[in-house]
């Protein structure tokens, strides 16, 4: 899984899919983040087996910030340090209700194929 | 959906705020880092440590900026800005490229947007009729002897269409007249028409005051109603609607106003085209066609009326000219052999517009001209493709995708393109002036054109249509292929790719085909122009004035008056200095019209022997004026008033006694079914300049004075000095009358061809621009090849080669497309001579002299373009050309 997120071209739909949906669910869950603690949160949420290419973070961020799904404010960090933060939307939120209800579907779709008992031949 | 829009929303928001976004983002940046190495201190590394950690953690900053920025604006408008920035600087470089080809585009565009305003105004808008597709105008072929083409209808057999053709709607019937109207303002001359009840209403014209005409005001003695156009009440009474009702005076005789139509009703509806262009060209006054019955019965053999016609929804022209022919056999003819009548329909907005193949054939040659204009350009992008392939090769290398260059190449192309189409607009503007202005169109409506926004549009589109077209192969020529090999080859090292090369030479090739066909249609216009003018009309046309007489009003409503006036007028005219001959009549020769009614033998006592001729009223004088030969006999004098005589020409004499050479002193019935004596026969004379002498009987006029004759005068004093001469006279005689302008026969013939005149100008013009822009191409081509083979031709010459056989080579190579496209635009004007055929005259399509003169002109100004170059390339000598290396 690490592996296979790491290396995904940062401009592939899933990824960013996936990444925005994380970066949506811990704001939502955490209250406003700053960039940097957004990606932070992330590495401990995914108990260190995603380790994100931190840059990659910024593209999403916007394209989350276009949709106006989470919007923006410059404040000071907690050791002094100018830096942009990020709350999410009413919109975002509606978004992540949704996104989530999708991906639990599709999990619980996958999940029953993948214990498919099959008669072996 | 809202998402994406939003989001496309801010997108573009973000195209324009760029700057602000990127300072920003690097801030936002910034801090990340900062914040990573206090981390990373916090674990005890060294700063710079910390700091190095933390960027190798963010990853590659640039990439990502990229990404980024590709989602922050719209990166296809992002780079679109900076393809054009840098298709302004490349071309900023190339100067005389970028005048060429903005120059010719801007020509070629704006002729193309002229011709378009002109198409458009003219031939593509509708007649402002209720469903003008439906209507016709009726002409009758088959009536006179001997030629002399269709001629207007029989309004009794006009009333059988109406009755007995189920396919038809309505049927109107016309005659042009003109009058002096006495109301408003002071006296006026008039034009208008005698109309049957149902021509408004098959013109769809309804009445904005008032009413138009009842059936019964047909009747004679209720025809004293007038139905006035908006315009002449507007200019004549003031708009007022309570003229309706009210009575005007009309040639002296009070007529009550019944209605005001709105419309436009052009003179060319009665087959009228002696006015120009304008408003003047209109009927303003509508009386009712009441035929007496004197009239009615002697209708057999008169073919001097207008029809019209309005073919029922859902039937075809086809189904009612097959109807109406099936009325026309019934009418009783002569046993002499010719065939049953015929109609002719001619579609009411051709009757208007003219022919509008003429104009087409304007449009096609226009058009090609821009294409050529087109291809030439290609040709030098092409030939510009060789020396950036190395410069496309290298932006490959750094990254640039070969979409990418593409783009780039069309962007620039498109920039060449738009300031084309802007100066070609501003050109258009002023080339639709120039035509309009030089008048040389007899053509409806013109002073509504304008580069109109149809126009502005039609530009546009052939703006973006020409970029794309001239821009494609070489763009496409310039991206493909392997940039390492052309990074490899220096630029000059290495001779061009076969490819391109045949890709060029099949462009010349087409423009050569293009040019060919346009320059043959070209030539035969022209040559049938000029064989039209020469014709022989009958009469020496040089050297004859002539001028309008109109006596209307009611102080000539006697006839002896008007005898006795125009008799006056011509003696005085005769006595000025510097005159010859003076005579007139009714109706001049080569203006097209004319007056068909029968002549027979009075012994037969039948009225079925009856011959159709074109009828003139003339006085003695007019014979000499016009030096037309008296066969035998002489012609009418001042002596044989009293008894009936006339003139026939030999055609008209051959018609009533085939077996006798000299039927001087022979009797028949004339027009006016009176017997008269013929007193001389004398020798053709064209009605019109396009169809053949039809038989002509000439009274003198005294036994039909007409209210308005055609005064003609041979003199040898300039016309300018004469003008004032006879308007000296006129208004001794009576200086209440109008006085018309004099004009030169000559001008008269040529007002005849002027549409014709004007449209194989424009075609040649064409014709010669698309040669000029095609030895330009051949000459570039053969220039560049010649440049690129120094190398190759300084070895020939090494080796003993001679100069002729160098030349030849070249010259041979050059020339291969040229003959390519001579043969394959020939056979494209073989087509196309189908479609021309209607307007040519005296002269077939597949004519060899002009064939081979054409083929002449291109081989000759092709082997020049070549030969230019070639001599260039062969002056240079060896040591020269190889020390180029």
């Amino acid at each position: 899984m690490l592996l296979w997120l790491a290396h995904m071209s940062p401009k592939t739909e899933v990824w960013q899919g996936t990444l925005a949906l994380m970066v949506l669910k811990t704001l939502s869950a955490m209250g406003p983040q700053h960039g940097y603690g957004l990606a932070r949160r992330i590495e401990q949420t995914s108990e260190d087996l995603l380790s994100i290419n931190e840059g990659t973070l910024y593209p999403v961020l916007l394209k989350l910030e276009q949709e106006g799904a989470i919007a923006a404010q410059w404040g000071v960090s907690d050791n002094n340090r100018r830096a942009k933060f990020y709350r999410i939307t009413r919109t975002g939120q509606k978004q992540l209700d949704t996104e989530m209800a999708q991906w639990a579907q599709a999990n619980a779709i996958v999940g029953r194929f993948l214990s498919l008992k099959g008669v072996k031949s | 959906m809202t998402r994406m829009l939003r989001r496309a929303w801010r997108r573009l928001l973000g195209t324009v705020s760029f700057l602000n976004r990127e300072s920003e983002l690097n801030e936002e940046l910034e801090s990340h880092i900062a914040m990573l190495a206090d981390e990373n201190m916090r674990r005890g590394m060294s700063r710079d440590d910390a700091y190095r950690r933390a960027r190798i953690k963010l990853g590659n900053v640039e990439v990502m900026k990229e990404h980024y920025r590709d989602q922050r604006g719209l990166p296809f408008l992002d780079t679109t800005w900076q393809d054009l920035r840098y298709a302004v600087r490349v071309l900023r470089k190339n100067r005389g490229f970028t005048a060429v080809a903005v120059l010719s585009l801007a020509i070629g565009i704006g002729a193309n947007t002229a011709i378009f305003s002109l198409v458009n105004n003219v031939l593509l808008q509708p007649l402002p009729y209720r469903d003008p597709d439906r209507l016709f105008a009726v002409r009758t072929t088959n009536v006179l002897a001997g030629g002399g083409g269709a001629v207007p209808v029989n309004p009794a057999q006009a009333r059988e269409w109406a009755n007995h053709c189920p396919s038809l709607e309505q049927v109107a019937i016309l005659r042009p007249t003109r009058g002096q109207l006495a109301a408003g303002t002071e006296p006026a001359i008039v034009y208008g028409a005698r109309v049957t009840h149902s021509f408004f209403t098959l013109l769809g014209a309804e009445p904005i005051f008032g009413r138009s005409f009842l059936p019964e005001e047909q009747q004679e003695g209720r025809d004293r109603v007038a139905v006035l156009s908006e315009s002449l009440w507007r200019a004549r009474f003031n708009a007022d609607p309570s003229w309706v009702g009210r009575s005007i005076l009309i040639d002296g005789v009070d007529h009550e106003v019944v209605g005001i139509v709105g419309g436009a009703y052009w003179r060319s509806l009665a087959g009228g085209r002696r006015q120009s262009t304008g408003s003047d060209n209109q009927y303003d006054l509508f009386r009712p066609l009441a035929l007496s019955r004197e009239e009615s019965a002697r209708l057999t053999g008169n073919y001097n009326y207008a029809a019209l016609i309005r073919v029922k929804a859902g039937a075809s022209a086809e189904q009612a000219l097959a109807e109406m022919n099936v009325v026309q056999a019934r009418v009783p003819r002569n046993p002499d052999g010719r065939g049953d009548l015929g109609v002719l329909l001619i579609p009411l907005h051709e009757l208007i517009t003219g022919r509008s193949i003429g104009l087409w054939i304007v449009t096609g040659a226009v058009g090609a001209v821009l294409l050529i204009v087109c291809m030439n350009l290609a040709n030098l992008l092409l030939s510009r493709v060789a020396s950036r392939r190395r410069e496309a090769a290298v932006r490959s290398a750094l990254g640039a995708s070969r979409g990418r260059q593409f783009r780039q190449a069309i962007t620039e192309s498109m920039v060449i393109a738009v300031a084309g189409g802007t100066l070609g607009v501003l050109i258009a503007t002023w080339l639709l002036q120039l035509l309009i202005s030089t008048a040389a169109i007899d053509l409806p409506r013109l002073n509504h054109v304008s580069v109109d926004p149809a126009a502005l549009a039609f530009a546009l589109a052939a703006t973006i249509v020409t970029g794309v077209l001239f821009s494609v192969l070489p763009a496409w020529q310039l991206t493909r292929g392997n940039p390492n090999q052309a990074l490899r080859s220096g630029s000059h090292m290495v001779t061009e790719a076969r490819g391109g090369l045949r890709l060029r030479k099949g462009l010349i090739g087409l423009e050569v085909g293009v040019c060919t066909a346009l320059l043959i249609v070209a030539a035969l216009l022209t040559t049938s122009l000029d064989r039209l003018l020469r014709v022989d009309k009958g009469f020496d046309v040089e050297g004859i004035l002539t001028f309008d007489l109109d006596t209307a009003g009611p102080a000539y409503e006697d006839a002896e008056t008007r005898d006795r006036f125009f008799g006056r007028v011509v003696d005085k005219l005769s006595a000025l200095p510097g005159v010859g001959a003076t005579g007139f009549i009714i109706q001049l020769p080569l203006e097209g019209n004319t007056w068909n009614d029968s002549i027979y033998l009075p012994d037969e006592g039948t009225r079925s022997q009856r011959h159709p001729v074109d009828n003139r009223y003339a006085s003695p004088g007019y014979f000499k004026a016009l030096q037309l030969e008296m066969l035998h006999g002489r012609v009418f004098d001042e002596f044989d008033r009293g008894r009936g005589v006339a003139v026939l020409s030999a055609k008209a004499a051959r018609l009533l006694w085939p077996d006798d050479p000299n039927p001087v002193g022979r009797q028949f019935m004339g027009e006016d079914d009176a017997i008269k004596t013929v007193v001389g026969i004398v020798s053709e004379v064209r009605a019109s300049l396009q169809d053949n002498p039809p038989p002509h009987a000439y009274y003198p006029y005294w036994q039909r004075v007409p209210g308005d004759v055609d005064v003609v005068i041979r003199t040898n004093a300039s016309p300018e000095r004469m003008a004032g001469r006879i308007r000296a006279v006129l208004h001794g005689e009576d200086p209440t009358l109008p006085i018309a302008p004099v004009r030169e026969m000559q001008a008269l013939v040529d007002g005849a061809v002027q549409q014709r005149r004007f449209q194989s100008t424009l075609v040649a013009v064409f014709a010669i621009s698309a040669v000029l822009v095609a030895s330009l191409g051949i000459y570039g081509v053969v220039a560049y090849s010649v440049a690129r083979r120094r190398n190759e031709i300084g070895i020939r010459m090494a080796l003993g080669a001679r100069r002729s056989q160098l030349l030849a080579l070249i010259v041979r190579e050059g020339m291969t497309p040229v003959l390519a496209g001579l043969v394959a635009g020939i056979a494209t004007a073989l087509l196309l001579g189908r479609a021309i055929r209607g307007l040519l005259f005296e002269i077939q399509t597949t004519d060899p002299v002009t064939i081979a003169g054409v083929a002449a002109t291109l081989v000759a100004v092709g082997v020049l373009a070549c030969l230019i170059p070639a001599r260039r390339a062969v002056a240079s000598t060896t040591v020269e050309a190889l020390r180029l290396e």
